[in-house]
């Protein structure tokens, strides 16, 4: 077994002599991550005080007597242009279609009139607005126009015609919204992130093993490097476990720089996907969940690295050996996307056993600390199983004249 | 002492292969029934044309490849019953097997000796004398692929003899190398026999193993066409030298093929 701990500490040294593959490894994932997302969350920022700085140019047609004076008291500002009854709307609504105009705003005739004589004669009036809901800048406009001017304008005359509002209301529902929701805090965040982290975990993981083992080991066989440690006393399964271990290392060690930088940029993340309606976010784990993560995961990356090798050893170069791994990458977010949309129903014991789609449900399960021990078991021997099939064609392969020396 | 008993190495050809080298047969006999046999403290030369296969008898040996048919025994040990230890009792060469050009010198010898089981103390001692022999001092501690062809080959050599071992397989170690090397090659061979190694040695320049060989096999078309001292082979062949009586092997078997 020391053959396996040189060869695991040869291959460590290898990859922290390398400035490159110590870039793309370990500090491009920050860089990524962090930078990433703190420009998405800056340009949105950007973007939210482009809207409020901007004028809107508004058109009201049949303008109420008095309007004017809500829309002062509600601070609705902007080039407000009042039009008459004929007027031709025509040129507004294209101005409103090419984004040069925000809103158009038509009063029905008699407006006021209407209101007043409610129940004697005709029906209720009717304020139309005109909009284009593909320019951001219209939207907005629209909105806080109906949120702030009209809805105000509304209850100042409801108030009019009934006095007290309050006769209006026969009863009230959630006075307190808050205290009604009953929430598990923990679970219900842990389900937020657990959409989210087992198709990022899984990820993550893949792509470290997919770049490191690609070249430990097809890229070996083509610069002939390989061959020297055929040539050892050696047991050609303990240069297997050697290499796999060694690449398991430092797959987790990437994920976890992921993870990690990921976390520091959670927070702008999350304000995106949640508008900013964020509580708590504070995730407090047990003991048996940390180690039921753990295990889970290094069972993965294992399963990872074996996969990708298994390809990487009968692969002649490092293109091809690339060409084979793609389609299993795209499997491996596949995977991880289906848990991203699994219902809260039970789950049948045997999707745990799935390998890579059993751990990212697992993960899941873990993080809404809902995973059962049986369940782990499945998950945990299905991975396994598969990998110590894949451990023992890797080492067939070693062991292949034809596959090493392509005799 | 390596013992070759009838090997016979076949190699099956897929189809890219059938097309590239214009063949219509599906197998090749790289190595066709070859015996031979070398003794401790012998220098024992392999000769052939390129393609001829010298290198996969050697491989054969070095437990790379699998005969085929027959038996190779490396001081006493059967290659295929008891691969990890021959593979404890040898250093190979070859031109395709390089040393990972990522570290330095310095690092694959103790990497290597440290696989072969040796404590730190017989490591540096190995390293001590065999980068003195080899003037790899000066860059023992450069990275293997910023090396020249020649100082690359003298680091794979020392790497290679790390063990210590009892049989050293050189398949064309002098191949690149300016003839200032090569002779630090060739002499450290001697050395080696002279400590009472068994020595084999792959090889197409027929002045170098004139010089060199104790013995010589010749190998045209995976068969072993003639196999004796120099002189014996001058007399065999009624020329005067090795390259004059490997030219006559030549005529003679590469036709016989044809």
């Amino acid at each position: 077994m020391n053959g396996v701990k040189y060869i695991v500490k040869k291959e460590l040294t290898r990859v922290f002599t390398d400035k490159k593959l110590v870039f793309s490894l370990f500090i491009l994932p920050v860089i990524i991550m962090v930078g990433l997302y703190s420009l998405i969350g800056r340009l949105q920022s950007a973007m939210i005080d482009d809207i409020e700085k901007h004028v809107p140019s508004v058109y009201i047609q049949n303008i109420p007597e008095g309007f004017k004076d809500v829309m002062a008291a509600a601070g609705f500002n902007g080039n407000i242009a009042n039009l008459e009854m004929n007027a031709d709307v025509t040129e507004i609504k294209n101005g409103i279609l090419k984004g040069t105009t925000d809103l158009l705003v038509v009063f029905e005739i008699d407006f006021l009139n209407k209101i007043s004589n409610y129940g004697s004669e005709g029906g209720i009036p009717e304020v139309k607005t005109y909009y284009n809901s593909s320019e951001q800048y219209s939207s907005a406009v629209r909105n806080s126009f109906v949120a702030e001017v009209l809805s105000v304008y509304q209850q100042q005359l409801l108030a009019e015609r009934f006095g007290d509002l309050s006769q209006l209301t026969v009863f009230n529902i959630d006075v307190d919204p808050e205290s009604s929701i009953i929430v598990d805090e923990d679970k219900a965040a842990g389900k937020l992130i657990g959409t989210m982290l087992p198709y990022f975990i899984t990820l993550m993981l893949f792509a470290g093993a997919m770049s490191l083992g690609v070249d430990a080991i097809t890229g070996e066989k083509e610069r002939g490097t390989i061959a020297s440690m055929l040539l050892t006393p050696l047991n050609r399964r303990d240069i297997v476990l050697g290499k796999l271990l060694s690449l398991s290392l430092l797959s987790v060690l990437s994920a976890a720089v992921y993870a990690v930088s990921m976390i520091v940029s959670m927070p702008n993340i999350l304000k995106q996907l949640t508008d900013g309606n964020l509580n708590n976010l504070s995730m407090k784990f047990s003991t048996e969940q940390i180690i039921q993560l753990f295990v889970v995961m290094i069972t993965l990356v294992y399963l990872y690295v074996a996969l990708v090798s298994l390809v990487a050893v009968l692969s002649k170069t490092a293109k091809e050996a690339n060409t084979y791994i793609s389609p299993m990458y795209i499997a491996v977010i596949v995977a991880g996307m289906i848990t991203m949309f699994t219902g809260s129903g039970e789950i049948p014991i045997e999707r745990f056993a799935i390998p890579v789609y059993g751990s990212a449900l697992s993960i899941q399960q873990i993080l809404s600390g809902e995973l059962t021990m049986v369940q782990f078991g499945a998950a945990i021997g299905g991975t396994l199983a598969l990998s110590v099939i894949l451990t023992f064609f890797i080492t067939k392969a070693f062991n292949s004249e034809k596959v090493m020396f392509n005799a | 002492m390596i013992e070759i008993s009838n090997l016979t190495k076949i190699y099956k050809l897929s189809k890219k292969q059938m097309r590239e080298q214009k063949t219509k047969k599906s197998i090749k006999k790289a190595v066709d029934n070859v015996s031979l046999s070398a003794k401790k403290g012998e220098l024992y030369g392999l000769l052939g044309p390129n393609g001829a296969g010298k290198t996969t008898t050697l491989r054969c040996v070095a437990t790379l490849l699998r005969p085929t048919d027959g038996a190779i025994k490396v001081c006493g040990n059967d290659t295929i019953k008891y691969p990890e230890k021959v593979r404890e009792s040898i250093a190979f060469l070859t031109n395709e097997i390089k040393l990972d050009p990522q570290f330095t010198p310095k690092y694959m010898f103790n990497f290597f000796g440290k696989l072969h089981g040796m404590d730190d103390k017989t490591i540096n001692e190995r390293r001590e004398l065999l980068f003195k022999q080899f003037g790899i001092f000066d860059f023992q501690d450069k990275k293997i692929e910023e090396l020249s062809t020649g100082m690359k080959q003298k680091a794979s050599i020392a790497v290679s003899l790390v063990h210590d071992p009892e049989v050293v397989i050189f398949d064309e170690p002098t191949n690149g190398l300016d003839i200032v090397t090569a002779r630090s090659v060739t002499d450290y061979l001697k050395v080696l026999r002279e400590q009472g190694k068994v020595v084999i040695v792959s090889t197409h320049i027929m002045s170098e193993a004139e010089k060199l060989c104790d013995r010589v096999g010749i190998i045209i078309n995976g068969k072993k066409v003639a196999e004796g001292t120099i002189p014996e082979l001058l007399v065999q062949t009624g020329t005067k030298d090795l390259e004059d009586a490997f030219f006559e092997l030549y005529k003679e078997y590469n036709q016989e093929e044809a």
